[in-house]
């Protein structure tokens, strides 16, 4: 699992009103992106609990992505401004946890950002793939 | 026929024990119901036998087994797992046999590292090897008293009310099941809430607190609201006390005191960690300020693999 084999699992959470339809589109507009996300629908940003992002940390995942409405979008007015402050939250956790901060990214894509969505995930892939496997992965 | 206990302390300060004594008037009804077969802390039962004639180390049969104090090292997990052998119910009392406790702070480093502060790192400390003769060796890390046998009853607190001690003996010799309610010390706490945001800084610890004594405590104001780290909506509930007037308060609150999280998490699988910065940040308070998070958080529940040593990041 070293070197370039490396192929990391992230966990993508995606709001149901922007998020998962950028994705949906990105799909249905062909374009490429790696096949490592695993892709989660959530309502809301919002909703991404810090503990979800640290229970997929330390259970197995390389890397968590979080994907939100523009600031000002969000359907329930302000769910993406609520996973924004907890984001500074989750890095902090990330080094109580001995984790890089690398691994976890808060992004805004919107139902219209297809090739924005699998750019994100791209870099995210490339990050993720440059601090290696977690420590907590057996 | 009264039914017979076997305590037992392995590592642990000793102050549950002198919790069981504070229980005070009850324990002079529940003591005729009890006969006491092995307390090291107060009476003289050796474990080879009482002249050392014993080749196996022996404690004797049981009906409830009360366990203080988390497990350190190789003769204390000896010790609990006889004491398994040999009683029905096993109570684990207080937070180190059931979280692994202050003690289990040493989990956030590897043995060698705690060795090497110890015994050489330490600038008070002249340097000398680590002791290894006549004394059983550490295990890896600290240990709760369920990580290495099964624990019935776990009674937190540090040390626990007294009168969960009752409360629990009371529950087993009549048969019924003790089992503190899931939810939090907050859930419990008589104290004025107003609003959550508004609290601006993190108070330092040591700031001392402004109240009024003697005030009711429903005009008392949140000690979380006035920015002190209170533990209380990460800790489960279950030391609260009445006192005069019949209000039930948290024992630390009563004090003017923050909680500190003795009673562990609310529910089995919570990180009081994660859900504590989660909660401060989500009400406007920046989670930057809390001074050593990672041991201020779990405090008393290093054990069952909450704190390990981090892991090595790769050379970059």
């Amino acid at each position: 699992m070293e070197g370039n084999d490396f192929e990391p699992i992230i966990v993508t959470f995606c709001c149901n009103w922007c998020s998962y339809a950028g994705a949906d589109l990105a799909g249905t507009s062909r374009l490429q992106y790696p096949p490592n996300i695993r892709i989660i629908r959530v309502m809301c940003s919002g909703m991404v609990h810090p503990n979800l992002v640290i229970d997929a940390l330390t259970k197995g995942a390389d890397g968590v992505l979080v994907c939100g409405c523009h600031p000002g979008d969000c359907h329930y007015i302000d769910g993406n401004l609520k996973a924004e402050k907890r984001a500074e939250a989750i890095e902090l956790m990330l080094e109580d946890f001995g984790l890089e901060p690398e691994r976890f990214r808060l992004e805004w894509v919107s139902a219209s950002e297809g090739p924005r969505f699998a750019q994100v995930v791209t870099e995210m892939v490339e990050q993720v793939k440059s601090v290696g496997p977690s420590p907590y992965r057996t | 026929m009264p039914v017979k206990v076997a305590e037992e302390w392995l590592n642990i300060c000793g102050g549950c024990e002198v919790s069981i004594l504070d229980i005070g008037e009850p324990l002079l009804d529940l003591l005729p119901e009890l006969e006491f077969v092995h307390m090291p802390v107060l009476m003289d039962h050796k474990y080879f036998g009482q002249t050392g004639e014993g080749t196996e180390l022996e404690i004797p049969e049981a009906d409830i087994g009360i366990i203080s104090g988390g497990v350190r090292n190789e003769k204390e997990k000896h010790v609990a797992e006889e004491m398994r052998k040999k009683t029905n119910t096993l109570i684990a009392l207080g937070s180190c046999a059931s979280f692994g406790g202050i003690p289990a702070m040493a989990n956030m480093w590897t043995l060698e590292e705690l060795y090497d502060k110890v015994y050489r790192g330490s600038k008070t400390t002249e340097s000398a090897d680590t002791p290894s003769e006549n004394l059983p060796p550490l295990l890896d890390r600290v240990y709760a008293v369920d990580e290495v046998v099964n624990v019935d009853v776990s009674i937190p607190g540090c040390p626990t009310n007294p009168d969960l001690i009752v409360e629990a003996l009371t529950c087993l010799l009549e048969g019924k099941p003790f089992e503190l309610p899931e939810k939090s010390v907050c859930d419990d706490c008589p104290v004025k809430r107003e609003k959550k945001a508004d609290i601006g800084q993190i108070k330092r610890p040591l700031e001392s607190m402004e109240f009024k004594q003697g005030e009711p405590w429903e005009n008392t104001r949140c000690f979380m609201e006035l920015g002190y780290l209170c533990l209380g909506p990460v800790t489960r509930s279950g030391c609260a006390r009445t006192i005069d007037g019949g209000v039930k308060v948290p024992r630390c609150v009563q004090g003017y005191m923050t909680c500190r999280g003795c009673f562990g998490p609310i529910r089995k699988g919570a990180n009081p960690l994660v859900d504590m910065l989660g909660a401060i940040s989500s009400i406007g308070l920046n989670p930057r300020e809390v001074i050593d998070r990672r041991a201020l958080l779990n405090r008393y529940i290093g054990g069952q693999k909450r704190l390990r040593p981090l892991p090595k990041r790769p050379a970059r």
